[in-house]
């Protein structure tokens, strides 16, 4: 690898991780907030993050398992927000347990102050 | 008396052998409560298990090992291991605890998540330790399962963000410790930009033959560290005030201003740190092939003093937030009206 391959390769990584983690925050916020604009702008960060990955693949000088772990990754990435998400709404639905107690932060005098 | 002479390890032998007190006296106060109490949930059933590797793990920093490759191999676990794994289920274990008091999550959610952690933990965490076994005489199979392991890192990050959004939804932020809840906003978004993003420029081998103890690996550790534990920490710090102090509501303008300046100070001083490590990587390693002439260049690089002087002059940033915000931990409940204790009210 040669000097400026290190940097733009090192580059490329961090905005391809950099990019996943705006794609999943973008999602999310869609699914709590769903406007047309934050949706497309998930799908846009989406988009970008694979341009970065087809960039890593085919202008770096990786080898190719590297290559092939950043397109796994990749797929990884799109399906993960909605796994996870869905993951925590099974979660939550079903209420409280037995084994729980009432949080101080959330008796009916403290709401009523919020 | 004053270090051990090992980096990352500098404490001295007998604050070494107070850290290992310490510890055995936090474990025994943990058992022994639980004993007491002849009960045990899933949080402290972890904790209990995590305090073993905890304690043990520390004690490889006693021994001198006179072979640099040995030495650096054991010296990896205490590092990386201690931090990375046992320290990581350590601040889950609190974590889950501090959701379930500041946002009433139920004991049964935290627990599952606990178990996801542990489980990631255990098969990214440890294996991800060969990405310090590089450039330190180890065998090349190294290489693969260090960027394997440590490529993977950043997806349970993701998650951890994703999460972070829901729980802020699911509240509209809305809570009576709102210092506690950004704070921990902080550690999701933190961690997995310090460790998920910047890690990950660094990580594969082929980067990191270049980038390994430059200025970039530091912009590395300090993000890691501080959204990996320093801003729960903080976190829970405002939990812990808010019961021992009785307040039913922290809130005030001193935590804003300490929170604004600790971050801003935090990302500025990386940043400024990721520019000098470029230098480093490029001037130093790549074109000069790390002789002590391009050594010489790197350091007297006007992008790479630059940097240095950017990172110094935002760290006083940083300081004045450490400043307020320790002001506003000793002062909350004096300057913030205390009432008398909610669930006493109730």
């Amino acid at each position: 690898m040669n000097a400026l391959a290190t940097l733009e390769t090192g580059l490329l990584l961090g905005l391809y991780a950099l990019l996943a983690g705006i794609w999943g925050v973008l999602w999310a916020v869609a699914q709590l907030r769903p406007t047309p604009i934050v949706a497309r702008s998930a799908v846009a960060a989406y988009g970008l993050h694979a341009v970065a990955a087809l960039a890593i693949v085919l202008w770096t000088p990786l080898g190719l398992g590297w290559k092939c772990l950043i397109v796994g990754s990749s797929l990884v990435f799109l399906a993960l927000p909605p796994m996870t998400w869905r993951f925590l709404q099974h979660t939550h639905r079903d209420g409280v347990s037995q084994d729980d107690r009432k949080s101080s932060q959330h008796t009916a005098r403290v709401e009523a102050r919020l | 008396m004053i270090n051990q002479g090992r980096k990352y390890v500098e404490a001295p032998r007998w604050a070494a052998l107070g850290i290992v007190v310490i510890m055995v006296v936090f474990a025994y106060n943990v058992i022994g409560t639980a004993i007491a109490a002849r009960k045990t949930t899933g949080i402290i059933t972890v904790l209990m298990i995590d305090l073993v590797p905890l304690m043990l793990l520390y004690l490889i920093a006693f021994p001198a090992i006179t072979n640099m490759s040995a030495e650096l191999f054991w010296w990896w676990w205490l590092v990386q291991l201690w931090v990375e794994a046992t320290w990581e289920v350590l601040i889950g274990c609190i974590m889950a605890l501090a959701l379930m008091q500041l946002l009433g999550t139920s004991r049964r959610i935290v627990e599952a998540w606990l178990y996801i952690e542990v489980a990631l933990v255990l098969g990214t965490g440890i294996l991800g330790l060969g990405h310090h076994y590089f450039w330190i005489g180890t065998p090349g199979y190294w290489l693969t399962i260090g960027g394997f392991f440590s490529a993977l890192e950043p997806l349970p990050l993701l998650g951890m963000v994703v999460h972070a959004v829901y729980d802020a939804g699911a509240q509209h932020m809305k809570t009576t410790n709102r210092p506690a809840l950004y704070w921990m906003m902080a550690e999701a978004f933190g961690n997995f930009i310090g460790a998920g993003v910047w890690g990950f420029m660094i990580t594969l081998p082929q980067v990191n033959l270049y980038a390994h103890g430059t200025q970039w690996t530091v912009s590395h550790g300090h993000f890691a560290f501080w959204g990996a534990y320093a801003c729960g920490i903080i976190s829970v710090l405002y939990l812990v005030l808010q019961r021992v102090r009785n307040l039913a509501v922290v809130e005030g303008q001193l935590w804003k201003w300490s929170f604004a300046a600790l971050n801003l100070g935090l990302v500025g001083m990386t940043g400024a740190l990721l520019v000098s490590g470029f230098v480093q990587a490029f001037v130093e390693r790549a074109i000069g092939g790390s002789t002590l002439s391009a050594f010489i260049s790197a350091q007297e690089n006007a992008w790479f003093v630059d940097g240095m002087v950017t990172r110094f002059l935002l760290a006083i940033v940083f300081t004045a937030g450490y400043v307020v915000l320790v002001w506003d931990v000793l002062t909350l409940g004096r300057r913030v009206p205390a009432v008398a204790a909610v669930s006493a009210a109730e």
